[in-house]
């Protein structure tokens, strides 16, 4: 029997001023799945996102990836090697000058040297279709190309989970479009936080919502979206156009 | 805002932007120096040095107006400082103004100050319109400052504009509440602004360093960039050096 990608077991979690954030959450994310975590403001999205490597110790419970527990061991930076975490805010993730510097930040963290490393963050760069504007300082740079950006940043690192904050919090119908086709093609396995309901039907294939730091359900998406009075319930508005 | 073109000649293609961005820092500091210390009354040297300036600001193909007007700040707060010159320096009174008397050896002191202080500037801001931040930065890595130092910059520079945008959407969201009508509203307005911008820096930060350690940031900032020297630009730099020393040489002969 092998152990899930990512596996989250009884996961409590309160912050340091008391806020309870997280409480009992358990799931399991087998290699490829694409999973939408779902769920309105201050549901605990973005806290449980924050565990998976190891930003945030959990106060209860624990996270597993590749069976090997996140916590502050050894382990820990190839645990950050194989989650690649991409924040709601694109801006907190470009904090070098310019676009190629953060870009190549990850690779040369992990000991990848200069040219080799510069190497990979242009080859990321072309792959976004950002390769004209590595130079740049990120406040050069439109809303979108900064999203696509701050996935730039955390691709080049290769890694095999990709938990991504609200992706779509500033891109236009077409920007999302976009992004959905770009990562079906890639193929890493996700877990979305969001509540774009149309970015969760468009790109996953599985959907967890979270309500209260609580897993209130856990579905295949289609039969999920498909539920009004859940939806509505947990304050979560359909797909538009429908 | 202007500061968003700080660096708007760096990309205009010279003899001076092609320089790897170490020589133009060190070239600019040496003319800087050499300029700030010439001994009082070498005007010759001063003239040369300013000569030398003039030269790399043709060669950059920066607007003479622009470099003036970019000096213009710092240069006002010379004067002022150094206005008491005119009448302290005892001498020949050149211009009664009843209480105090205006001397000839303070205009010469005053004139030379002046004059130390705008070729010093000028290299200055000269280096800072034609080179790009992170090439600066980077520039001041290889001449061994202090990692911390330079990692501390790097990230001062993003966190600057990310502050500026913050600092531009608050006053938009006050105004547009119709705040800062009068004096009083207007100092209560800047007030809350500055502690909300102040407030959302230590927010920024603390995600930022979230960011950087998801990455796998271990406290050492790993830099890419690499400049090719040339021939030309080493003789470059050398005779820069060399003209700056012999003039600092000869103003003291
Ligand atoms: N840094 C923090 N300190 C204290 N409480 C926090 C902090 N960040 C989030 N919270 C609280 O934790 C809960 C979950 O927040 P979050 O995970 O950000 O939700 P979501 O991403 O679903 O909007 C909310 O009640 C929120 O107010
Ligand atoms: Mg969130």
């Amino acid at each position: 029997m092998t152990a899930p990608l990512v596996e989250i077991r009884e996961l409590g979690f309160h912050y340091p001023d008391g806020t309870p954030a997280l409480d009992g959450v358990s799931l399991a994310v087998a290699r490829g799945e694409r999973v939408a975590v779902l769920g309105p403001t201050g549901s605990g999205k973005s806290t449980l996102l924050q565990h998976l490597n190891g930003l945030l110790r959990p106060t209860a419970g624990g996270v597993w990836i590749e069976g090997v527990t996140v916590d502050a061991g050894p382990g820990l930076s190839d645990i950050r090697r194989k989650v690649g975490l991409v924040f709601q805010d694109p801006n907190d993730q470009l904090f070098l000058p310019t676009l190629m510097e953060d870009v190549a930040f990850g690779p040369l963290n992990d000991g990848v040297g200069p040219v080799d490393a510069a190497a990979r963050a242009t080859a990321m760069l072309r792959e976004l279709g950002l390769d004209g504007v590595g130079a740049r300082a990120a406040h050069h740079l439109s809303g979108g190309e900064r999203r696509l950006a701050a996935l730039a940043t955390v691709l080049v690192s290769r890694p095999v989970v990709l938990a991504l904050d609200e992706p779509t919090g500033d891109l236009d119908a077409r920007g999302r479009m976009r992004l959905v086709d770009l990562l079906r093609a890639r193929g890493e396995t996700l877990l979305v936080a969001t509540h774009d309901l149309t970015l969760a039907r468009a790109l996953c294939g599985r959907g967890v919502v979270l309500y209260g730091g609580r897993v209130v359900a856990d579905r295949e998406l289609g039969a999920l979206l498909a539920d009004r009075a859940l939806l509505e319930r947990y304050g979560l508005e359909s797909p538009s156009g429908e | 805002m202007s500061f968003h073109h700080l660096d708007q000649f760096a990309t205009v293609p010279s003899p001076v932007t092609a320089m790897p961005p170490v020589a133009r820092l060190v070239g600019a500091t040496s003319v800087a120096v050499g300029a700030a210390t010439l001994p009082l009354g070498a005007w010759p040297a001063a003239a040369a040095l300013g000569a030398l300036v003039a030269a790399m600001t043709l060669l950059a193909r920066v607007p003479v107006p622009l470099l003036l007007r970019r000096m213009s700040g710092p240069l006002a707060f010379v004067l002022l400082a150094s206005a008491g010159l005119l009448v302290f320096v005892p001498g020949d009174p050149v211009l009664d103004l009843g209480w105090v008397a205006v001397t000839r050896p303070g205009v010469e002191r005053f004139g030379f100050v002046l004059a130390r202080a705008v070729v010093a500037l000028s290299a200055a801001v000269l280096l800072v319109t034609t080179t790009e931040f992170p090439d600066l930065l980077d520039a001041l890595r290889r001449l061994r400052l202090p990692r911390v130092v330079t990692t501390a910059l790097s990230l001062a520079y993003r966190l600057l504009y990310l502050l500026m945008e913050e600092l531009e959407r608050l006053l938009r969201a006050a105004r547009s509440r119709n705040a800062g009508a009068g004096a009083a509203s207007r100092r209560r307005l800047a007030a809350g602004v500055a502690a909300a911008v102040l407030q959302r820096a230590f927010a920024r930060a603390e995600r930022t360093h979230r960011a950087m350690l998801a990455r796998g940031y271990q406290g050492e900032l790993a830099t890419l960039t690499e400049w090719r020297w040339r021939a030309w630009m080493v003789a470059a730099l050398a005779t820069l050096l060399g003209l700056v020393l012999v003039t600092a040489v000869l103003a003291r002969g």
